[in-house]
């Protein structure tokens, strides 16, 4: 398919289908403050500028009236929940509106045991996409706006939670885009692959958005951060940059939940899950481990077995 | 006494990241047994391999070494029970990243080797000393540091030879 035929296809996304989600948070999250039943709700308040979205921590009735649902509400809000954000959520039961891959975060904090399940409300969403970190368009989602991790979503339908807004509509299958860049990558001879990274890394700025829009990254002291031993040089030049980023995707190995915020919100578009992607696939390869939206116990890299491979070793 | 040395073009740089229970044992036999090994490996004595962070490796590279030897007790052998075990699953999810960036893995070699196998790491260490020799000095990580000190951008030919006199 040529690159006009397939814009000309659309994802054909109506906006009745954010209306009846956007409805559906609203009239549950006003339901649970009224009630007490939670102290505050984490959503998305519409943005300033036309079309946009802002994550918010609503506590009152008429706050939660107008939360709403978009193509535009790409953070994930997990991230408000994690002691890296602490001091910015009343004590008590909280209320938190999950797309799909947020719900694996949220998993995932659980399994860290970072949160508790029943300190929780979750409005989970059945969500159909939302825009890349360069939408084009007038807010729509089209199939030149829509992110690159919806593009091969497997977690359209959330699970465990305990009010489901909306009704998934029709999805088109889309071209894996992500997926077929990391074949391409990986298919590239070794020396190849460096100069490909290594051109990737020296772009970086070290503004450090990769590390705190990570729900994972909740360490209080960030081993990146500490000198005296110095682990990773701290400023923007290459050798501390290519090992910011091997280190931090090893961090993140067999943790991260795919949610593409570190890539979304990276201000020299290095592209971040790619490396995320490599590790899961690796990780699932090794040890059939793979990020769901149940807490699982314990990590892959938490918990080992006899008969491991080892066939590395000599 | 001692064998003949035999000159080479490179000497390269070994480090090896060992545990203090098992093959630093292993290393120490090979040196009071009097077995002879390449002088290039560097021992840095680590309680248990799952200490040794993966970050020791990258900060190796970059700070010069060409070859990296991570080494350990046998399996089920570890004196914390599992430490080796995790370090098995973190370096085989390490290898992978670094894989994946480009790195030769030939230059990072894990092995065990208990107390009782000096012969073992005489073996392990020249194995890879000579495979890295073979390779040459490994420049990824050192460009990346030289580039680090360099702070201006190549724009005269002045410039231009004065930073390759420097490679």
């Amino acid at each position: 398919m040529n690159a006009k035929a397939q814009k000309a296809k659309g994802c054909g996304i109506e906006p009745a289908y954010y209306d009846a989600v956007t409805q559906a948070i609203r009239s549950e999250a006003v339901k649970v403050l009224k009630e007490g039943a939670v102290s505050a709700v984490i959503g998305y308040l519409p943005g300033r500028r036309k079309s946009a979205a802002v994550p918010a921590v609503v506590t009152t009735e008429e706050e939660a009236g107008r939360l709403i649902f978009s193509p535009a509400c790409v953070n994930n809000l997990s991230l408000y929940l994690t002691k890296a954000k602490k001091g910015i959520l009343p004590g008590g039961k909280i209320g938190i509106v999950a797309k799909g891959c947020d719900l694996r975060a949220l998993a995932g904090l659980m399994g860290e045991s970072q949160i508790k399940r029943d300190d929780l409300f979750i409005i989970g969403i059945n969500c159909a996409g939302v825009q890349g970190a360069v939408a084009a368009g007038n807010g729509q989602l089209t199939e030149a706006s829509i992110a690159k991790k919806c593009r091969e979503c497997t977690a359209h339908t959330p699970e465990g939670v305990d009010f489901v807004a909306g009704t998934l509509p029709h999805l088109d299958g889309l071209t894996p885009l992500e997926a077929e860049e990391l074949a391409r990558i990986e298919a590239m001879p070794q020396a190849e692959r460096w100069a490909y990274w290594k051109e990737q890394f020296s772009r970086c700025i070290r503004c450090m958005a990769c590390r705190q829009v990570c729900p994972f990254c909740y360490c209080e002291q960030c081993l990146c951060d500490k000198n005296r031993p110095q682990a990773v040089e701290s400023s923007p030049r290459p050798a501390g940059n290519t090992a910011w980023h091997i280190v931090r995707a090893m961090h993140l190995a067999g943790r991260c939940a795919g949610c593409a915020e570190c890539e979304r919100s990276c201000p020299m578009d290095i592209p971040l899950n790619l490396l995320n992607r490599r590790m899961a696939q690796e990780l699932k390869e090794l040890y059939d481990y793979e990020a769901s939206m149940a807490p699982q116990e314990k990590g892959p890299l938490n918990q080992y077995k006899e008969d491991d491979d080892q066939s590395f070793i000599k | 006494m001692h064998a003949e040395q035999v000159k080479h073009d490179f000497e390269p740089k070994v480090v090896a990241f060992v545990c203090t229970w098992c093959t630093y044992a292993g290393a120490d036999l090979a040196g009071t047994s009097r077995m002879q090994y390449p002088p290039n490996v560097r021992v840095l004595k680590f309680p248990c391999t799952g200490r040794i962070d993966p970050v020791f490796i990258l900060r190796a590279f970059q700070k010069g070494a060409d070859g990296v030897l991570v080494s350990g007790c046998h399996p089920g052998d570890c004196h914390y029970m599992a430490g080796n075990f995790h370090a098995r699953r973190r370096f085989a999810a390490f290898r992978a990243l670094l894989d994946f960036v480009g790195v030769d893995l030939n230059r990072l070699q894990f092995s065990w080797v208990s107390a009782a196998e000096g012969g073992k790491w005489v073996e392990v260490v020249t194995e890879l000393t000579e495979r890295v020799r073979g390779m040459g000095p490994m420049k990824e990580f050192k460009e990346l540091e030289l580039e680090e000190q360099w702070s201006a951008s190549l724009s005269t030919p002045e410039l231009k030879a004065a930073y390759d006199s420097i490679t």
